[in-house]
């Protein structure tokens, strides 16, 4: 389809790819055997540093920089694949995963061996258990074939692979939440620094990378990184998996150049909102985006054009919302979501999601005036920035946007809610029900 | 030591101010929970086995606690506090440490649930695209309060099925969708839900034709490739 | 720029000297600036960063940082009173307060509550939420001892992390996730460790509140009085709250060369037993078979007669708690006017003074904090946890933040052996062939290394030990293979005595074996000579000060019945109990809250034991009434104050020349680095000759064994050893909040021999030795060495009596 780029989805629907025969026929591990076996490590490290390639996990750091961060020397070192997708809006890795899972393997062992690694995991959410499934099955067909393990090839490298499966919580894909769960603990961030490449896992230097990051490294130890420059942008070269979802005729994943308009991809590739309907709002880059509205659907779809415009790309998830969706409910879900997820471990983010949430059911059933409503902004504003990680940003600044930018749809719906359900004036605020200990959400 | 802690009241009932002293009385030394002595906890060997297997993947054993109360969970439908201690036993570490991680995340359950669990999305792309609707259906199906279901999870009366509004589950190609029994489904109509609960109820494979396994990738057939990326496959 | 350098920075302007590598928060604190914090506490290990409350504004960095982890660096310009920071301090506040039930009216931590100040303080003043706040059951038990209102909760997780990385017993966690969290118990149990009492301390709101404490005082109501806690061996400082001349409540008073900060929870509960309404509190003469009160003129008069008419054949007996003052007098009371040598205050058979002034040498002194300093640690024959509960804690903090490797060698298990690297276990009297085996291993040519199992073991446990950096914690036989091993490794020796102040009392001359400052004397009996004596009549009259024999000593049964046969006993008791039951005269002693004296630390600290409130009824200064039965004896020692018996003291133990309380201060200080300490008696490398080491044969059980060689006991027979629970204590029985942990008699024996015994399931047994039976609950552990067993000393049952013996054990009869 036209403004597709398949890289790593090349092939992507073709029987049997996620076995290690097909993936091999059509040109799988060769990266691996040329980078054991032709490569020294530190030249491998330096391809990787050329090619430009940025992570793809939301940061958009450098992945070969991120990998040169890390000591020299003997001791244990860690690889950890963030496999634990929960952005609202992301499935990308998902896919990734499930329909190839051996280039994500090929990947990761060469980031290994670049990085002196030994010993690498990858952290898969618990809700992607048919994932891990054949993600195990993979990782044990690479151990039989000698990808994997002690003495991978006869070069003498050493990596062990373990698929370490997580069990609902969002906060984990945050990289030292990562850790920490791996660790067997609550998924709690850390404060930084120490930075994960200095000291993460089990204390030892680690480098976290994303599974699309990874899946593009045999492609680049193949081709080399002049080729994989020649894709995508300057500042951000190769393809990107831009996951679509929402209010559009074909959700799904799509790979791209970066650089493309935004309106390519919404109604070119997904096919925009149904017949007869329009953009309202959309995130640019998973829920944690700043919305945007239909006026800025010609920008660029790049990282800079995005921040230019007060959002971000993040993993490069966009959710549609067509002109029936009402914002202050869009904002309650967003809200909640990330109320939900938070870990609890600072207060701002612990009780400003906590408090937000609160605020907009209010909203939504009348209890509230407008003033709340700059109560409510004051509130995303006392957040961001204050948070040991990016948690509370990431619902703060798309609720703040939307209060921002559709503050008359919430004004509506508190008169709306109060028509809805008038209350006598004499009346005491909402029931105050005990919470049964130990109630979630 | 401590299979006898029974107490007549719970700390976290509503107390009187007798009960509180009634239930002060009753806390002994030996009701506390340190790690369990391996001797005085009795494990299935399946269970043991599969807690032992998981400790030797990783360098430090804490790093076996998922996949241990994935184990327990496996294995008694939820983590009992009795699978709790036989894991916390195996693992030497204590059963709090072990609680306190299985209660962090969503899909440990740490009180009893239905045979087959359902977790239905109703984050933003799924929202955008009905979801409501799903778990209601769901809901009226299986006989069990919505909005219960939406915020904490709950249970149809004849234990079949478990319902839970989930957030996303990265599925969103597939909106609405839900995860059962750890399988995705989707995207689901309300009458599709229905007959879920209906299968389920029978033990049956739900809705197959709307599993996710074997879909095909968005956006058509594979296009012809860029002839940088065939460039990159010679 | 290294950590500890020191560096320039700029806190609001103003210039502030600090070490690099400080937090940013603890370094403000020299310019004068204070920085909010609710999570930080240095006590608890790494910063965490969570609660935001500390956020400030670093020249050249965009995000403001949280000072509590962020290490000073020179030329750092910081700002915490900007528009931004106080935002930020104003939004955390409120944030805060989302959930708070600002209840202050009826919160026990109003007024001392740093919620309370911050929000004052750093708060905005107002609030806007008015939406409901999150609800709990409140107050519930979180244990007997402390209540715990989750309302209140502001999540901050000190009191989890003190359960994680402190006390380490990782029973308080956190459950559940984001702002549903809380703060409790597995399966919602009671939390019983023996240090959760330092959570009411740590926790910075109303949450975590002592039972005992609840809704007796206001902070303006109270008075802090500083002292000592002497209930063990730690002696760890502490803070008496104090309202209407009682005690309220006992906190931590933080001494990082002692205590580190914290406190079991025998030292912070354990003052309801000075409060107890039993004690004694008039002198007592017995007439007509009862104890009836007197006049102190009458008491002195009748003590003085009795001990007068015995003279040589007396014998005293001082307690752990007694105070170096109170040690001092009993004994030149007997040894000056008495001419008596009959003086202790261990019931551990002593050593010859050569092994002692061995063992005692500064040189291989040493302190708590060297625990701190030392790359390996060996615990050898005690469980810290019972015998000196602080350090237990001080060894887990080094092992888990600095990485020290630490040994264990042991009879019996100790709650330490979850973090040592090697452990060893050795049979109940074997420990002196443990030891001799290790040096061995070590390159103590004068021992033979040992084969097998034993060999193995110390080999394993000498792997671990760093040479010129080691402490090795020891209690239990006293050998020349412990310097030994502690000359072959450069390693420094910390010894836990039974008592809680037995280095002082043994220092001025309570032992039998030296006088005042370990000096020559002529021997006195042994305690197991002394019982025996006392029995038979070649000893008559028994001075008991601070002591109970009948309760501490493990031959228990025995000494009731010394007692009962001397002719008479003079008791210096706070309660009646099994000994003072044969006492002629009785004194009301003084508790460590109402004595001022001085004790000497395991590590040589000399620390002032101060009073905070007045003696009950007509008890007195024990130093006074001493002196007074001094001088009635014909000993006018001119002593007329606490300072001046101290004088007394730095006079005749010259190791102690010139100390005064003054010097003391409310810290201590150790007597090993004063100028006074090379008058030690012994030169330092002196060595004494390995043949007048007495191997203390009481210590060899029935079986005639030789200490090593682990008896094998008859098929249904087990190898007894016995240990001093930290609850097997009078101060469990006589604080009313603490009874709940006396300890239940239990044997204790390996899954092997509870298999080979057939005691598997079984609830309660019936251990007999010789006669003497006693039944106990059953416990199997993992890590007991087969073919040993373990009872419980202290219950009053004779346990004791039992330790080393080989015993038969059968289902209890009559039983469940």
């Amino acid at each position: 389809m036209a403004g597709q780029t398949r890289m790593l989805f090349r092939h992507v629907d073709e029987p049997g790819l996620a076995s290690i025969d097909t993936y091999r026929r059509l040109g799988g591990y060769r990266a691996l055997e040329k980078a054991l076996r032709d490569i020294d490590p530190d030249e491998l490290l330096s391809s990787l540093e050329d090619s430009g390639l940025r992570g793809r996990g939301g940061a958009g750091f450098s992945m070969g920089k991120k990998a040169s961060f890390l000591p020299r020397g003997d001791m244990e070192k860690f690889l950890c694949c963030n496999a634990d997708e929960s952005e609202p809006g992301a499935f990308k890795d998902r896919e990734l995963m499930s329909k190839n899972p051996h280039q994500l393997i090929e990947g990761i062992v060469i980031a290994a061996v670049a990085a002196g690694i030994g010993q690498a995991f990858v952290f898969i959410r618990g809700e992607y258990w048919e994932v891990a499934d054949i993600l195990d099955r993979a990782v044990e067909e690479a151990y039989a074939a000698g990808y994997v393990g002690e003495n991978i090839l006869d070069t003498g490298h050493r990596v062990e692979l373990v698929v370490h499966r997580g069990a609902g919580a969002y906060i984990c894909g945050e990289e030292t939440a990562l850790l920490d769960a791996l660790e067997g603990k609550r998924g709690n961030p850390r404060l930084k620094p120490p930075f994960p490449a200095i000291q993460g896992l089990y204390g030892g230097p680690t480098l976290i990378n994303n599974v699309e990051t990874l899946s593009n490294v045999p492609h680049i130890v193949k081709n080399g990184s002049d080729w994989f420059k020649g894709f995508g942008t300057e500042q951000s070269p190769g393809t990107k998996v831009v996951s679509v979802s929402g209010c559009v005729q074909r959700p799904g994943n799509y790979e791209i150049e970066l650089g493309i308009p935004s309106r390519e991809i919404i109604y070119g590739l997904a096919g925009g909102p149904p017949e007869g309907h329009e953009v309202k709002a959309w995130f640019p880059g998973g829920s944690s985006a700043p919305v945007l509205t239909a006026d800025e659907l010609d920008l660029p779809y790049s990282f800079e054009s995005m921040a230019d415009a007060g959002s971000m790309l993040g993993s490069g998830s966009i959710i549609v919302a067509d002109e029936n969706v009402s914002i202050p409910h869009l904002a309650l879900r967003t809200a909640r979501f990330y109320h939900h997820e938070s870990c609890g471990k600072c207060t701002p983010c612990r009780e400003g999601t906590n408090w937000t949430v609160k605020m907009l059911e209010r909203v939504i059933s009348g209890e509230a005036t407008p003033m709340d409503l700059d109560v409510i902004s004051s509130v995303q504003d006392n957040i961001i920035g204050n948070c040991l990680c990016v948690l509370g940003d990431s619902m703060a600044m798309p609720v703040g946007s939307m209060v921002a930018k559709f503050r008359h749809e919430f004004e509506a719906a508190i008169e709306a809610g109060r028509d809805a359900a008038p209350r006598p004036l004499d009346e005491s605020p909402t029931d105050v029900k005990p919470v049964p200990v130990g109630a979630a959400g | 030591m401590s299979d006898g802690w029974v107490p007549e009241i719970k700390p976290t009932d509503d107390l009187s101010a007798a009960d509180r002293r009634r239930l002060v009385e009753s806390m002994r030394p030996e009701d506390a929970e340190p790690v369990p002595e391996l001797s005085e906890v009795d494990i299935p060997d399946e269970l043991r086995e599969r807690i032992e297997s998981a400790m030797q993947k990783y360098p430090e054993i804490r790093s076996a606690s998922l996949p241990a109360l994935w184990a327990v969970q496996r294995h008694y439908g939820w983590c009992t506090p009795e699978g709790i201690r036989q894991a916390a036993a195996v693992m030497g570490v204590t059963p709090g440490y072990l609680e306190s991680v299985a209660t962090f995340y969503d899909l440990f359950h740490t009180s009893p649930v239905g045979r087959h669990r359902v977790l239905v999305c109703h984050n933003l792309a799924c929202w955008l695209r009905g979801a409501e609707d799903v778990l209601d259906a769901f809901c009226e199906a299986a006989g069990v309060d919505p909005d219960e279901a939406d915020h904490i999870g709950t249970s149809s009366e004849d234990g079949a099925v478990y319902l839970r509004g989930f957030e996303c589950l990265g599925a969103c190609d597939i909106a609405p969708m839900a995860s059962i029994d750890e399988h995705y489904y989707g995207p689901l109509t309300p009458e599709e839900a229905r007959t879920a609960v209906e299968q389920l109820r029978s033990d049956a494979r739900p809705i197959p034709d709307k599993a996710l396994a074997g879909r095909e990738t968005a956006g058509g057939p594979e296009p012809e490739p860029d002839p940088r990326v065939k460039e990159g496959e010679a | 720029m290294t950590n500890g350098e020191e560096i320039t920075l700029v806190v609001d302007g103003v210039e502030v000297r600090a070490q690099a590598g400080m937090m940013l928060v603890d370094a403000a604190k020299h310019g004068d600036v204070e920085i909010p914090v609710f999570c930080y506490e240095p006590k608890l290990g790494q910063p965490v960063g969570a609660c935001r409350m500390c956020l400030v504004e670093i020249e050249g960095i965009p995000k403001l940082q949280t000072a509590c982890s962020t290490p000073v660096r020179d030329g750092m310009v910081v700002y915490t009173q900007t528009d931004r920071v106080q935002e930020a301090q104003n939004a955390v506040v409120e944030f805060l307060l989302v959930n708070h039930p600002l209840d202050c009216p009826v919160c026990d931590k109003g007024g001392e509550c740093p919620l309370q100040d911050i929000s004052m303080g750093w708060g905005p003043g107002k609030s806007r939420v008015i939406d409901p706040k999150r609800h709990f059951q409140k107050p519930i038990p979180l244990s007997p001892l402390i209540k715990i209102d989750r309302e209140r909760c502001i999540l901050c997780y000190r009191c989890v992390r003190f359960s994680q990385e402190v006390a380490e017993d990782e029973q308080l966690q956190l459950l559940e996730r984001g702002a549903s969290t809380f703060v409790g118990t597995f399966d919602d149990r009671p939390y019983i460790a023996p240090f959760h009492g330092n959570i009411i301390e740590l926790c910075p709101v109303g949450a975590l509140t002592s039972d005992a404490y609840r809704f007796r005082a206001r902070p303006w109501d109270i008075e802090d009085a500083g002292t000592v806690c002497t209930l063990c061996p730690s002696q760890c400082n502490i803070k008496l709250t104090v309202r209407d001349e009682r005690i309220q409540r006992v906190l931590a008073r933080d001494n990082f060369e002692v205590d580190d900060g914290w406190l079991c929870d025998k030292g912070r509960f354990g003052y309801q037993m000075i409060e107890s309404p039993d004690r004694i509190t008039e002198p007592m003469i017995r007439q007509g078979g009862t104890l009836v009160p007197v006049s102190w003129e009458q008491a002195l008069e009748a003590a003085a007669a009795g001990l007068r008419d015995a003279g040589e054949r007396t014998a005293a007996v001082v307690g752990g708690p007694s105070s170096n003052e109170e040690g001092y007098l009993t004994q030149r009371i007997v040894r000056g006017p008495l001419g008596s040598p009959h003086v202790v205050s261990t019931y551990d058979d002593a050593v010859d003074r050569e092994l002692l002034l061995e063992l005692s040498r500064p040189q291989l002194a040493a302190s708590v904090a060297d625990i701190d300093r030392a790359e390996s640690v060996l615990v050898l024959g005690t469980d810290p946890m019972h015998s000196m509960p602080i350090i237990d804690l001080r060894i887990r903090k080094v092992v888990r933040r600095n990485g020290t490797r630490l040994a264990v060698a042991t009879d019996r298990p100790t709650s330490i052996d979850g973090v040592a690297e090697e452990t060893a276990r050795y049979s109940p009297g074997a420990m002196s062939a443990f030891v001799e085996a290790l040096a061995a291993e070590t390159g103590a040519e004068v021992y033979d290394r040992a084969e097998g199992e034993l060999g193995a073991d110390a080999e394993r446990i000498a792997g671990i030990l760093r040479p010129g950096s080691t402490v090795i914690v020891w209690a239990g036989e006293p050998s020349l293979a412990v310097a030994d091993l502690a000359a072959q490794l450069d390693a420094k020796l910390l010894e836990i005595p039974a008592g809680a102040n037995g280095r002082g009392l043994r220092e001025v001359g309570c032992t039998p074996v030296a006088g005042p400052g370990l000096s020559e004397t002529s021997t006195g009996l042994s305690p197991t000579d002394l019982c025996e004596a006392l029995t038979e009549g070649d000893v008559e009259v028994a001075f008991l000060v601070n002591a109970d024999p009948v309760r501490d000593a493990p031959n228990g049964p025995g000494w009731n019945e010394a007692l009962q046969k001397a002719k008479f006993v003079l008791a210096i008791s706070m309660f009646e109990d099994g000994s003072t039951k044969h006492a002629d005269v009785v004194f009301p002693a003084e508790s460590y809250t109402e004595k001022e004296g001085t004790v000497t630390h395991p590590d040589g600290r000399l620390q002032r034991v101060r009073p905070g409130v007045p003696h009950p009824g007509n008890a007195r200064p024990m130093w006074e009434v001493l002196a007074e039965l001094a001088g009635l004896l014909g000993d006018e020692t001119g002593i007329d104050s606490a300072g001046e018996a101290l004088a007394a003291i730095a006079q005749d133990v010259p190791f102690y020349a010139r100390i005064t309380e003054g010097e003391i201060g409310g810290l201590g200080v150790r007597w090993q680095e004063r100028e006074a300490a090379r008058n030690f008696p012994l030169a330092p490398g002196a060595r004494p000759e390995r043949s007048s080491v007495v191997v203390p044969t009481s210590h060899v059980g029935t079986t005639g064994g030789v200490p090593g060689a682990s008896p094998a006991p008859a098929s249904d027979q087990l190898q007894i050893g016995t240990y001093r629970d930290l609850w097997a204590a009078e101060v469990t029985d006589r604080s009313p909040a603490l009874r709940f942990l006396r300890p239940t008699q239990t044997l204790e024996l390996s899954p092997a021999d509870a298999e080979r015994l057939g005691l598997n399931g079984t609830p309660e047994v019936d251990v007999r030795q010789n006669g003497t039976s006693l039944r106990a609950r059953v416990a199997i552990r993992e890590r007991i060495r087969p073919g040993t067993a373990f009872l419980v000393d202290g219950l009053g049952d004779g346990a004791g009596a039992l330790a080393r013996h080989a015993v038969e054990v059968s289902a209890a009869e009559g039983g469940e």
